[in-house]
């Protein structure tokens, strides 16, 4: 049976990525996974043993439990906003690579998808191989590892997007800094990784849950923990997934092409 | 489907767009070409005469803001996959993609047409001995010269033996026998068959390679035809007098600079024009 064109041509395009990544496998290991296990040994193991227990929410758990499950999160953010930025930076601005396989059969718009997903895959399977280590070390039961996978990837997926929409608008590599230190970093300190936000002022719970992460995290340790489910965190994340997608795809097709 | 049998049909192209302080500029504007079956087309120009956003919008890169282009009869703007899978393009940047070694970049290239990995392994191989990189095939991008880039680049355009090959400035920069090299390349492909659009701003490559040349200036094509026939035209002269320097006059046979130059009001010197 002949694949469909367009599904054929975002799976070229993953492909080439994946070709790429395992050509250079002993750098992108180093570089995805080591970053969210230096947090978890840092936070999880240290800060982790001398907080020892929390109460949140009703639930009594270890804050290491806690912190796994808030790396996960920022793993995806992490993962998915790097490789959708400076990857895709790199891959637009210097290597040209978009413009190359635009040409051939494989079109822009499909080149575009084949970036979105293979950048959702990389930050998706990061965040599982943590989830993974939460589960040796007895933090996570095994399940846990499937059932977030449609969250962990649809949080990739918008991640990469929020990367992607900032590789269109930024007009140099320097300016991809602007969305990491005014979004991205406020996100990993405030939307929960470290602490329940119920711990912070109202007023910044309301600025918090504004942020896709916090209802990222919220899943999350819904999933992991048994935490109480946040209604709004699923309408929250799907609103800025499409907005962000759209806007991504947008702001790479205004820049290159005239 | 467009009825005409060129393999190359552009008609009426225009191409407009906002520059970055956001006045309109018109690139192109209402060009109609076309190139047959083995014919070297020529579109010569300097830099900024519109040469690559015509390319960009034949290969479907850049839409058109007016009329069509048709690549084996297929409108690369409504059936772009139809249209690329018989088009083969160069781009004037460099655009080799340099996670992948030589021969590996030539495969990966066949597999965006489709082109089952066996095939592909034998037309690259075969390319790169063509080309003269055989010994490099394992080596890395970044260790290859500018002129080995530079037919890494019109190779990997030929991977999927198109009918239409599109090359942007493919000398600019190149020392002459890497330059000479891929003339060779481009006179077997048109004998082979296949429909040449050669962008350049050369004119002597211009007038050694093609068939046919458009003078292009300022996005609009001033006139089309042979090399012989434009010169005889807009010159008949058999000789033209240059001052190449303060007091020094180079006597010599007219050329399509010359015409170039008269044709968009230029003189630079150049007396009996």
């Amino acid at each position: 049976m002949r694949i469909p064109d367009t599904l054929w041509s975002i799976g070229c395009v993953w492909m080439r990525y994946y070709s790429a990544f395992m050509k250079s496998l002993l750098y992108y290991l180093l570089t995805t996974f080591l970053e969210p296990i230096f947090y978890l040994l840092s936070f999880g193991l240290g800060v982790g043993a001398l907080v020892g227990n929390i109460t949140t929410e009703g639930m009594h758990m270890s804050y290491r439990s806690f912190i796994f499950s808030g790396i996960i999160a920022q793993t995806v953010l992490f993962q998915g906003f790097f490789e959708g930025s400076y990857g895709a930076f790199v891959r637009m601005y210097y290597q040209k690579i978009f413009q190359a396989i635009a040409i051939t059969p494989i079109t822009l718009s499909e080149v575009l998808w084949g970036e979105l997903l293979w950048d959702a895959t990389k930050a998706t399977v990061a965040a599982e191989v943590v989830g993974l280590i939460g589960v040796g070390t007895g933090d996570f039961t095994p399940h846990c590892l499937l059932t977030l996978l449609p969250v962990c990837f649809l949080s990739a997926f918008l991640f990469s997007a929020m990367g992607l929409a900032t590789a269109g608008f930024s007009r140099s590599i320097d300016e991809l800094a602007y969305p990491q230190y005014l979004l991205v970093f406020p996100m990993f300190l405030f939307c929960g990784v470290f602490y329940p936000i119920e711990s912070l002022p109202d007023v910044l719970q309301k600025v918090a849950w504004f942020f896709p992460l916090t209802s990222v995290i919220s899943l999350v340790r819904t999933l992991t923990l048994g935490m109480p489910f946040e209604p709004q965190a699923v309408p929250l994340l799907l609103v800025w997934l499409v907005v962000l997608v759209a806007v991504a795809r947008r702001s790479m097709f205004k820049r290159l092409v005239k | 489907m467009n009825p005409s049998s060129d393999p190359l049909q552009v008609v009426h192209l225009s191409k407009r767009y906002k520059s970055r302080t956001g006045s309109e500029v018109e690139a192109v504007s209402d060009i109609s070409f076309s190139v047959a079956l083995g014919e070297c087309f020529g579109l010569l120009g300097p830099n900024g005469a519109g040469k690559s956003t015509t390319i960009q919008c034949i290969s479907g890169f850049y839409p058109a803001s007016g009329g069509e282009v048709f690549v084996d009869g297929h409108n690369v703007h409504t059936q772009p996959k139809q249209a690329r899978r018989v088009l083969g393009v160069c781009n004037q940047d460099e655009t080799l993609d340099s996670d992948f070694k030589v021969l590996d970049q030539l495969i990966l290239h066949a597999t965006y047409f489709r082109i089952p990995k066996p095939e592909a392994k034998k037309r690259a191989g075969e390319l790169l001995e063509r080309f003269g990189l055989g010994e490099k095939s394992g080596e890395n991008i970044e260790n290859l010269s500018g002129g080995m880039k530079r037919r890494l680049q019109v190779a990997r355009a030929l991977i999927s033996q198109p009918c239409v090959l599109v090359l942007d400035e493919p000398t600019t920069g190149l020392d002459p026998d890497v330059r000479r090299m891929l003339w060779e390349v481009l006179v077997q492909s048109r004998s082979e068959g296949v429909a040449i659009l050669l962008c350049t701003h050369y004119m002597e490559e211009a007038e050694r390679l093609c068939d046919r040349v458009a003078i292009l200036h300022q996005g609009k094509i001033l006139d089309v035809d042979s090399p012989e026939k434009l010169i005889a035209k807009h010159i008949n002269r058999d000789e033209v007098e240059e001052e190449v320097r303060p007091g020094v006059i180079w006597k010599r046979k007219p050329n399509l600079e010359d015409v170039y130059l008269k044709l968009t009001g230029s003189r630079l010197g150049v007396e009996g024009l």
